[in-house]
């Protein structure tokens, strides 16, 4: 086989398992004596719990244990708990409410778990759930995150008055008051960026046992992140010590963010297991998934855009308030603060900024970080802004955006962010000439000529990725480091493991991975496996979200394949008597350079273990650690242009074309990068054409299956055109940026400047549903008729 | 999800009364009514079970009769609970006027449905509730008048719980995702069948004196519409 290094397309070493059923997922482990857990849910979305009555429950066939809150609260285990700590402008600490993972007392949204079922079965498990009598009594609800911080609204947390969980700032606000009353031209808009579910292909799951001789428990999950699940849940809950407890996280389908969080379900397995004596299994079902999983984005924002006479931003105005659902999750109050309102400057030299924003509790599923989680918001309302503003003033949308790009790099934002590298011109140009987007006005024309409203929209993002520097995000409230950890190992017969801190749900490590260690000694990926996901055989790590496994994990392997490198060149230095700096590796061998003496990489791997001679005081054994702290985010950007049509009788809208021009620095699998982009656009697509959340007034989630929860599908979206322009990333020694998210935070906007175009008429909101976009053109036309 | 309309009854206001206030003829009348019993001059219980295709449930309900103005309305609030299926609650004004010697039963009811019920079939309650009324008003018609004659605002309901248009939205939900689509089915089903292990508890129902009927009726018409709902998921 030839070796596939850097650059690469080569195949998913994955797939075969994946495509041949062969990959096992934690419902597909079995251990001897398991029980399953049934939990019972509140059909309420506010509601005092008066009582639960498990008599009847517990008299039924294979039924072990009835057990609720009360117990879980008397066993000692801890409330969930937000990791990063956020302080309000005023100085005082967010206001964190208390959650149980099972509730006892109030639940505050529909769904929440107050008791769980121990069975034979899972079938035995759900009919017992259904006979514990459950008494309730209700109170008034409040889902809409504006409506809860009006005075007299439901209270859900006494910790929380007002539901207001934080009111923070960012930004001088002076000097951007003074930008406005500077102002040539100010826009203004109202931006809504609609609630999501996240839907992984595989639900969540876990599957959790105790060893009472041995005092050690085993978790195996769905979870994106091993071990930081077991330091939350040794730390935190008290659930089991850390040292007795081993987090395995098997093949995971799918995570999108929603599986880096701690959960109520997996903490009740490990505790259960332990109580009830016996394994237990529990797996979600599809409803419990779109009532529990976290969901996404939910922000109401106003911004305002200050611009001079010649164009130029002058100063950028946000007010946000996002929702927060009903509890704080793992990373919920990081999302609307630090990874939204810190991109807020885009792709612009903007000189002042301010944003506030406050996070309020409602009756509703928890929110946290979702494919992109703040970034998405946050291009969304610069993009929709730029565009409109364009519109505004006269000037084409490429046009104004150009005369406001960040040109000279490093440029220091003024929400903290410094852009490191990037070249802005490249990725539009590149996009607008794939998109023949001067050739519009004819398309349009020949548009009408059929009866179709034709428009064209942009968007040109920016992210940060590679999160993040450990002291950075420790200085803003983070409760651990976000470096990563890599070990290679040799073995001694020249094959290579490398255990990453990273954790693969869907992103093709064991491909993108492997092709680090080909290229670096010249082997064929067979020879190489990379392991992750267990916390009994890979060190400490933190998993993978943020589109941090390239910039940060890859890193780290680098930094362990240095290592490993001078070693063996010491090794082959020695065995055949040459200096270490004649030593090249290639082709899977060692040699001196411009002699015929070489050796086989498996030579010298050999010659490490059997340790006969090895240069003196050299330690045998050919296998290095590294842990690498990134010293910077990385910024991925690039330019989106979509193009519809929007039928002007029924309001459907079509996507005719959708341009990608990424740069995410250095491509190490191109075909892995170009899946990355069409999911993340796919996504971002569902958001702005179909996804939505929706609850009714009392907190009943209304789209809790797929019958109204719209995902989108194969036929709602065009052959993408994809292209990437590679600006190196100067903060890490690959010059990686990421591309996990890019296609999810780039593509709303562009689509929903695409259809305004159309349809001539800004107020559009997502999801655009035909019906929105018909009345909207109805009356936009009408107003133009007037 | 809001409801109202009215219907003609060919009968006089103190007939059309008393026949609301007739056991038997509202047992007769209640799409898969089992049992309706006065316990009290008010208070009654009922057991409703509704059987479409291969599933059969039973909810359990209670009513509270407001403002009782015989012979000319009342308004009613109920609730019915079908254990893991959820719930449903709401409340109807509703009139009887006299016109032409007949009589015009007018209704205006809100309703709240939660739990699985909200989450899976709440596209779908209110044509399966202004079905299960229609079903009733035509009943009761035939047997409180001589003919039927039935003049409603919900002159298109029959076919508005298309049963063709349900089995589309089947279909292409399970287009869209039959593994999950049929487990969110069997879990709806499941939750009825688990209905049906109760069928032995009698439904509670609470009811004014004097007042068994039109609103009384509504509440256990939308007991009747949430099992439907449940059937068309199944």
């Amino acid at each position: 086989m030839a070796v596939e290094g850097i650059g690469a397309r080569a195949l998913r070493k994955e797939d075969k398992r994946f495509i041949t059923g062969k990959g096992q997922y934690t419902d597909d482990m079995v251990m001897p004596g398991m029980g399953f857990a049934a939990f019972v849910r509140s059909p309420h979305a506010h509601a005092k719990v008066t009582s639960i009555d498990s008599t009847a429950a517990l008299t039924m066939p294979g039924v072990d244990a009835v057990l609720t809150g009360d117990q879980l609260v008397g066993d000692g285990i801890g409330n969930l708990i937000c990791g990063w700590m956020i302080h309000s402008k005023d100085g005082s600490p967010m206001n964190m409410g208390g959650w149980r993972a099972l509730e006892p007392e109030i639940v505050r949204h529909v769904g929440q778990a107050v008791a769980v079922v121990i069975a034979d079965t899972q079938a035995q498990a759900r009919d017992a759930a259904d006979a514990v009598e459950v008494e309730y009594e209700e109170l008034p609800a409040v889902v809409d995150s504006v409506a809860a911080l009006q005075p007299g609204a439901p209270q859900l947390h006494p910790e929380a008055a007002g539901n207001l969980i934080f009111d923070w700032e960012i930004g001088d606000e002076a000097a951007v008051n003074d930008a406005f009353e500077k102002a040539a031209h100010v826009t203004r808009m109202e931006i809504s960026n609609n609630r999501l579910v996240p839907n992984p292909m595989e639900p969540r799951a876990a599957l959790a046992s105790y060893n009472d001789a041995e005092e050690h428990h085993t978790l195996y999950t769905t979870s994106q992140n091993p071990h930081v699940a077991r330091l939350v849940l040794s730390a935190f809950y008290a659930v089991a010590p850390e040292h007795k407890l081993r987090v395995i996280a098997p093949d995971v389908g799918g995570g999108f963010g929603s599986k880096i969080y701690i959960y109520p379900e997996e903490m009740v397995c490990l505790w259960a297991s332990k109580r009830v004596g016996r394994p237990v299994k529990w797996v979600s079902d599809r409803t419990e998934a779109f009532l529990t999983d976290a969901h996404g984005r939910d922000h109401k924002s106003e911004a305002e855009l200050a611009l001079d006479a010649d164009n130029k931003i002058i100063g950028f105005r946000v007010k946000t308030v996002a929702n927060i659902g009903a509890y704080m999750s793992l990373f919920s109050s990081a999302v609307p603060t630090y990874l939204y309102a810190t991109l807020l400057s885009g792709q612009y030299d903007i000189p002042a900024i301010h944003a506030n924003v406050k996070t309020v509790y409602t009756n509703t599923t928890p929110v946290d970080a979702y494919r992109g989680a703040g970034r998405p918001e946050a291009t969304y309302l610069v993009e929709r802004m730029m565009e409109t503003t364009a519109r505004e003033i006269g000037l084409s949308p490429a046009e104004f955006r150009r005369k406001n790009f960040v040109r000279s790099f490093p440029h220091q934002t003024p929400v903290i962010m410094c852009y490191d590298a990037g070249d802005y011109d490249a990725t539009l140009d590149a996009a607008m000439k794939a998109a023949d987007y001067d050739g519009i006005a004819a398309r349009k024309a020949e548009a009408a000529s059929r009866g179709k409203l034709r428009g064209i929209g942009m968007s040109c993002y920016i992210e940060a990725c590679g999160i993040a520097p450990s002291a950075a995000v420790g200085s803003l409230g983070a409760g651990v480091g976000l470096w990563e950890s890599a070990e290679v190992r040799v073995n001694p017969v020249g094959t290579v493991e490398v255990l990453t801190g990273s954790h693969s749900h869907g992103q093709g490590h064991e491909t993108t991975f492997a092709q680090l260690i080909c290229e670096r000694f010249g082997l064929d990926s067979d020879s190489v496996a990379i392991v992750h996901g267990d916390t009994d055989k890979v060190q400490f790590g933190m998993g993978t979200y943020g589109s941090r496994s390239g910039a940060v994990g890859m890193s780290a392997i680098v930094k362990a394949l240095d290592k490993v490198e001078a070693k063996a060149k010491k090794i082959a230095a020695h065995l055949m008597e040459a200096s270490e700096g004649d030593i090249q590796i290639e082709g899977g061998e060692l040699k001196v350079a411009g002699t015929d003496k070489k050796l086989n990489f498996s030579e010298v791997a050999l010659a490490a273990y059997t340790a006969h001679n090895l240069p003196e005081g050299m330690e045998p054994g050919l296998k290095e650690g590294a842990f690498y702290d990134p010293t910077n985010f990385t910024f991925p950007s690039g330019t989106y242009i979509c193009e519809v049509e929007v039928d002007p009788e029924t309001g459907t809208t079509e996507i005719v074309s959708f341009v990608a021009a990424d740069d995410f620095g250095k491509v190490i699998n191109p075909m892995i990068v170009e899946g990355q982009v069409h999911g993340g656009l796919v996504q971002g697509i569902g958001q702005a054409l179909l996804e939505n959340a929706a609850y009714d007034e009392n907190g009943q989630l209304l789209t809790a299956s797929y019958m109204d929860y719209t995902m989108p599908r194969a036929d709602d979206v065009p052959s993408f055109n994809l292209s990437t322009h590679e600006t190196l990333c100067p903060g890490n020694p690959l010059g990686m940026k990421g591309c996990g998210e890019a296609g999810a935070i780039g593509s709303p906007p562009a689509v929903i400047n695409a259809i305004t175009d159309a349809i001539g008429n800004n107020a559009l909101t997502m999801p655009a549903a035909a019906e929105k976009v018909w009345s909207l053109y109805q009356s936009g036309s009408k107003e133009a008729a007037e | 999800m809001d409801m109202n309309g009215s219907h003609r009854i060919p009968a006089g206001r103190e007939t059309v009364w008393e026949a609301l206030n007739n056991p038997e003829v509202l047992k007769a009348c209640i799409p898969g009514c089992e049992s309706l019993e006065k316990t009290s001059d008010t208070e009654m219980t009922a057991a409703v079970t509704s059987k479409i295709g291969p599933v059969k449930a039973k909810f359990k309900g209670a009513v509270t009769l407001l403002n009782i103005n015989p012979p000319e309305g009342y308004t009613i609030s109920g609730e019915g609970k079908g254990g893991v299926a959820g719930f449903a609650k709401g409340s109807a004004d509703v009139k009887l006027t006299e016109e032409d010697g007949e009589t015009v039963l007018t209704y205006e009811a809100k309703a709240q449905v939660g739990g699985k019920l909200a989450q899976l079939g709440s596209r779908l309650i209110d044509s399966t509730a202004r079905k299960m009324a229609e079903e009733f008003f035509s009943k009761f018609s035939e047997m409180v008048g001589e003919k039927t004659s039935v003049a409603s605002d919900d002159a298109e309901v029959g076919r508005e719980l298309d049963p063709g248009l349900a089995e589309e939205a089947k279909r292409i939900a399970m287009e869209d995702a039959p593994g999950e689509v049929m487990h969110a089915l069997e879990d709806a089903e499941h939750a009825v069948e688990e209905s049906l292990h109760k069928a032995e508890q009698n439904i509670e129902a609470a009811a004014g004196r004097n007042a068994f009927g039109g609103p009384m009726v509504w509440g256990l018409v939308l007991l009747g519409a949430l099992i439907v709902v449940l059937a068309i998921a199944s």
